[in-house]
């Protein structure tokens, strides 16, 4: 039913019943890209019963994550992160009007397979709230162990407090999620952040002045597979360089989840036929632009380890690979390289 | 969860009959609201980090990060999922952890146990001051009111 069918049966409603009040009963008429439409609702739903409604709504639409997505979403209209964090006795109260609206509208958007992260606009990333906006790609956890396992690394090489004057590049920025942490992590700290995506170069510059680091950052629309002067002209020396590149196969693009497929920038995820592609341009840049004894560190795909260390061992005398390590689920691998 | 803050300054090993688990003990002194908590070794935990179907990284994107965490000599278990960062969730699940090994291990003799059994006692007797004077109240308005009618009735 279109909105405006709606008003008029709202009209008619409303002459034929007198005193009946019209905004205690809203019907949401938008539907989805697949004709899904969101449930009938009155004024007095609370919101632990809006959590329910949409989750089973969710549900019987086959989205995925249906209890969680409904809570972060009404978590998120209530001022929180999570749905713990709203206090016990305000989840029993009915939604204010402008509650209501709100959560049926960021629902509706989850109808349509919309990553929860694009709905509220926003994601946490180890210490930091990020902006969040289709496509640029929303980080993973696992990338939360890249950013520990470097600054553990650093830790190592140059003392608990880092050392002083620290120079580094990452590749593929999208959201900043990676720079940003190192950046709110290091006060001593100087990062170029590279991407291809011109929506991703505003973002990250975005969350870079929202979270007050935009000085410590400079952020450049540019493709790592370019021309390598060009890109060296641009590019200082780095103490370190840092990644999570693009490094799916092609071939495993077509079986991703709806959420991906339909809503975040594929050149964020597609590696080339061996997923490699990209990585091999960054360990070239790497190798002309790594100061002495400067480190790249990359997460990649599980089955890249030993194909990277026999690229760098058989055509880039200038690096050394020194380490893999895997995240908390065992698959995805970090690997190092001096 | 309260906030418990911990200041390290030496370890001393616990009594014999709980030798068996070798924990460094940290001693916190200074403010009162510290509690002495066991400190975790990494060797005694599995951790396991729940993402859900398919094959992560990438080629994932689910909101769930929910950390379980094994603490194998007691095969105690603790699921955290209270933030949206996975870094924090691990955290916290071994702050949650600490505090169930502290009870564990001191059974009745529990800091933690002892202060939370405190905590609601005092809400208890808070509860019953409140009701106590809600009632002083009635009782005081009743005596008004009649004291009013008495007046009244007198009245030519």
């Amino acid at each position: 039913m279109t909105s405006k069918t709606m008003w008029l049966l709202g009209r008619l409603m409303h002459r034929h019943r007198g005193g009946l009040k019209l905004s205690s009963f809203v019907r949401s008429a938008s539907c989805t890209a697949e004709g899904a439409v969101a449930p009938p609702v009155d004024s007095s739903v609370t919101a632990e019963q809006a959590v329910r409604l949409w989750a089973q709504h969710f549900t019987l639409h086959g989205i995925s994550e249906p209890l969680l997505s409904s809570q972060y979403i009404i978590a998120h209209v209530l001022g929180r992160k999570t749905l713990d964090g709203v206090d016990r006795r305000r989840l029993k109260d009915p939604l204010t009007d402008t509650e209501r609206v709100s959560v049926w509208k960021l629902c509706t958007k989850r109808l349509t397979s919309m990553p929860v992260q694009y709905v509220i606009q926003e994601w946490d990333f180890r210490d930091l709230t990020l902006k969040m906006k289709p496509p640029v790609f929303i980080p993973r956890p696992e990338t939360e162990e890249l950013v520990g396992l470097v600054l553990e690394d650093l830790r190592l090489i140059r003392g608990e407090s880092y050392g002083t004057d620290l120079r580094c590049l990452e590749v593929g920025c999208g959201s900043g999620a990676i720079s940003l942490s190192l950046l709110h992590s290091i006060p001593q700290l100087r990062v170029l952040a590279l991407d291809q995506s011109q929506a991703a170069v505003c973002l990250t510059r975005e969350n870079a002045n929202r979270l007050g680091l935009q000085d410590k950052l400079e952020v450049q629309h540019l493709d790592v597979m370019g021309d390598t002067d060009a890109l060296l002209s641009k590019c200082g020396p780095v103490h370190f360089l840092v990644s999570n590149p693009p490094y799916l196969l092609t071939q495993e693009m077509q079986s991703l989840q709806t959420e991906i497929l339909r809503f975040e920038d594929h050149a964020a995820l597609d590696g080339g036929l061996d997923g490699l592609s990209v990585i091999r341009s960054i360990l070239v840049l790497a190798s002309k632009l790594l100061k002495e004894r400067g480190r790249v560190y990359l997460e990649v795909a599980p089955c890249h380890p030993p194909v990277i260390r026999q690229m760098i061992e058989e055509t880039m005398p200038g690096l050394l690979y020194l380490e893999t390590r895997c995240d908390l689920t065992n698959r995805r691998k970090k690997v190092k390289q001096v | 969860m309260s906030s418990l803050l911990l200041r390290i300054l030496y370890g001393f090993s616990p009594p014999l009959h709980r030798q068996l688990f070798k924990w460094p003990f940290v001693l916190a002194a200074g403010k009162k609201d510290l509690i002495d908590l066991p400190v975790l070794n990494e060797e005694d935990l599995e951790e396991q980090f729940v993402r859900g179907s398919g094959p992560g990284g990438q080629a994932t994107n689910k909101t769930s990060n929910c950390v379980v965490l094994k603490h194998t000599p007691t095969g105690i278990v603790v699921k955290c999922h209270q933030t949206r960062s996975v870094t924090h969730n691990r955290k916290l699940a071994r702050d949650i952890l600490r505090e169930k090994l502290e009870v564990e291990y001191k059974g009745e003799e529990s800091e933690l146990l002892r202060r939370q059994n405190e905590s609601i006692q005092r809400k208890q007797v808070k509860r019953r001051k409140v009701n106590e004077n809600i009632e002083k109240k009635r009782r005081f308005k009743e005596t008004l009111n009649a004291e009013d009618f008495g007046f009244k009735s007198q009245e030519p």
